[in-house]
């Protein structure tokens, strides 16, 4: 094991979604059992409609499974398919979500988009502004904390989208596809973001990707198919 | 925690001002129906508050001079002098006067009488001038009229000259006072031409003779000499206005007027309340029925906007919900923003009034009370449209992120 890797933080057992029944019945997602270390970036590739994406919205809390376990640390969220927890508390202490579009609230600056993730966990107005602000500087957008997102480049936004699904120290980052709307190059810098700020921080970072040109920057890779989820080595 | 609503509308400020002054003017409407409902009751009872008067006495089984028609001889007033507790009378009077100016402009007002020498007028909001001095020839004439002092009007046969000028005094039909005595308001109501007059004291004579020559001996004596008959009869005046002297009881002496064959009595509040619960009740009501229509109107289209300005939000909504945002940072999101609007909206009804009302040719009478109250049916209004759009947005999907 990688000893640069923390603890587990993310424990599921037996997840599973099914749509439909008798003739009807899809399987989005087979029996799957993975975890996730602090500071490890796993990739999970798999062609589209393989169930990638239900994985993403189960582990990230959007989405029942209709079997199986979550436990995030040593808290269990899901038992049996069930929420044990309040969700959305969980969502926003911990989890961190990055997308294919960076997804800001196109009304708030880059700065109040990031101080967002905080503030509606309670955290005061003044510590907000200045996490997010060493956040966003650490990652090359203190000169653009005032730019709302329209006036945002690409790649930009991508900046921000991830400082603010790092800004509240979650112990799971989930990532769809973000670096598809990007050249290469910027592809690969979001990448390398990931895994610096995963790193830094102590996230577990799980990123759904088409693009196997960035494979390399990341811990594992997680192959889905036909909703069965198996381990690859990067190359 | 940020305040989301104001940066929401700060990022689209122009668009929010806007639809802030498109709602704002249609509740101006709603401002205006309510100070026209309020003119029109200021209107109606300017004469009665203007004479005052403790009773007014009119012809039997009328309901007075503002309801229908009634006619009282003007020597009821020396009858009425006699009864105890009555200090004073004042015959009461009005008509309508359609004037064609030299250069063919029409004048319409009320022409209202006032009782020389016991009311010259001092009662009335003089703008300029003064009230009446001599029993004849002056007017005072409200501003609406457009005529200055010194300005003469010929009515009838006889030329009138205004001395004095009033401020916001119009009948209950909206056309402007004008303040004569009641002997000159008498003399232009019932103007006669000459040949009129000659052929009515004919007719009158003939009747005389007709009727009584023959059957009394003294007629006999009498009817070579016809010509002292009046030519018309002393023409009536609508009401008897009755002043009660202090100390003496009102209802008292009400009764007693009250029994006489003739008459109908009615304190001056029973007069008020005629006019505004008979005279103007039907536009009262509409009115009414029109203001709680636009109200309806606002509140549907508030709704509307509301619920448009949420869609338009989804997508931000569906994130704060993924990114586990409590329902009342929501809530206050949707709710804030309506009730901004709703403020604003109403902010701006308050300055079309201030503008534009003093424009409206008829009175538009805006109290603090209706500003209250406007102010309190925008704030449910706002609710209500929140209401609205709140449940869209907390029906807002986390998925929804995912998928876009």
């Amino acid at each position: 094991m990688n000893e640069r890797l923390g603890k587990v933080v993310l424990r599921a057992t037996n997840l599973s979604k099914v749509y439909g029944e008798g003739a009807m019945r899809v399987d989005a997602l087979r029996p799957t059992s993975f975890e996730a270390r602090a500071g490890e970036v796993a990739a999970i590739v798999g062609p589209s409609g393989s169930g990638k994406s239900t994985l993403l919205t189960i582990i990230g809390l959007i989405n029942p499974p209709t079997t199986g376990s979550l436990v995030f640390g040593d808290r269990p969220v899901i038992t049996d398919g069930r929420a044990v927890v309040n969700l959305a508390t969980m969502r926003r202490q911990q989890l961190g979500y990055v997308f294919q579009r960076s997804n800001l609230i196109p009304f708030l600056s880059a700065e109040a988009n990031v101080r967002l993730a905080l503030e509606i966990d309670g955290v005061s107005s003044r510590e907000a502004r200045t996490r997010a602000r060493e956040l966003l500087d650490s990652l090359g957008m203190g000169k653009r904390l005032a730019a709302l997102p329209g006036k945002l480049s690409g790649g930009e936004q991508q900046r921000v989208a991830i400082a603010r699904a790092m800004v509240h120290q979650p112990s799971v980052v989930l990532a769809d596809e973000p670096t598809a709307a990007l050249d290469s190059g910027r592809g690969r810098q979001v990448m390398e973001l990931f895994r610096d700020s995963a790193h830094a921080h102590g996230a577990a970072v799980l990123v759904v990707t088409h693009d196997h040109r960035t494979l390399d920057l990341v811990d594992r890779v997680l192959e889905m198919e036909d909703g069965v989820l198996h381990e690859k080595q990067p190359a | 925690m940020m305040d989301l609503a104001i940066r929401d509308i700060r990022n689209d400020l122009s668009r929010f001002i806007l639809t802030a002054a498109g709602l704002g003017m249609l509740m101006s409407v709603v401002l205006a129906m309510t100070g026209i409902y309020n003119g029109m009751v200021v209107d109606a009872t300017v004469l009665p508050d203007i004479y005052g008067g403790d009773l007014w006495v009119v012809q039997k089984d009328t309901q007075g001079p503002f309801a229908e028609s009634s006619r009282v001889p003007a020597l009821l007033a020396d009858r009425i002098r006699a009864v105890p507790g009555v200090e004073r009378t004042r015959s009461y009077m009005t008509l309508n006067v359609q004037h064609q100016m030299a250069g063919g402009e029409t004048l319409r007002f009320t022409l209202a009488g006032l009782s020389w020498p016991d009311d010259l007028g001092n009662a009335l909001p003089l703008a300029q001038g003064r009230a009446l001095r001599q029993p004849h020839y002056e007017l005072v004439a409200d501003r609406a009229l457009g005529l200055p002092i010194g300005a003469t009007l010929r009515l009838g046969r006889d030329d009138y000259t205004i001395v004095g000028v009033t401020s916001g005094m119009v009948s209950s039909s909206g056309d402007p006072l004008v303040f004569a005595s009641v002997s000159d308001a008498l003399r232009i109501q019932n103007d006669l031409a000459s040949e009129a007059m000659r052929l009515e004291r004919e007719s009158r004579v003939s009747r005389v003779r007709r009727s009584e020559l023959g059957r009394d001996p003294a007629s006999l004596a009498r009817a070579g000499s016809a010509a002292p008959l009046p030519a018309v009869a002393p023409p009536p005046v609508t009401a008897i206005l009755v002043d009660v002297a202090a100390g003496s009881d009102i209802q008292q002496v009400k009764a007693t007027l009250a029994a006489w064959p003739d008459v109908s009595v009615y304190t001056i509040d029973e007069q008020r309340e005629l006019l505004v619960r008979g005279v103007i009740d039907r536009a009262r009501r509409q009115i009414g029925l029109f203001r709680a229509l636009l109200v309806a109107i606002s509140a549907i289209v508030m709704g509307l906007i509301v619920y448009t300005m949420t869609l338009d939000k989804m997508l931000s909504l569906s994130l704060l919900k993924l990114l586990g945002a409590k329902q009342r940072v929501i809530l206050r999101l949707i709710l804030e923003e309506s009730i901004l609007l709703g403020l604003s909206a109403y902010l701006v009804a308050l300055l079309i009034g201030e503008l534009a009302f003093d424009l409206f040719p008829r009175r538009v009478l805006v109290q603090d009370i209706d500003r209250l109250a406007l102010l309190g049916v925008v704030l449910g209004l706002s609710v209500v449209a929140g209401m609205v759009g709140l449940r869209k947005a907390l029906a807002a999907n986390p998925n929804e992120v995912l998928a876009s």
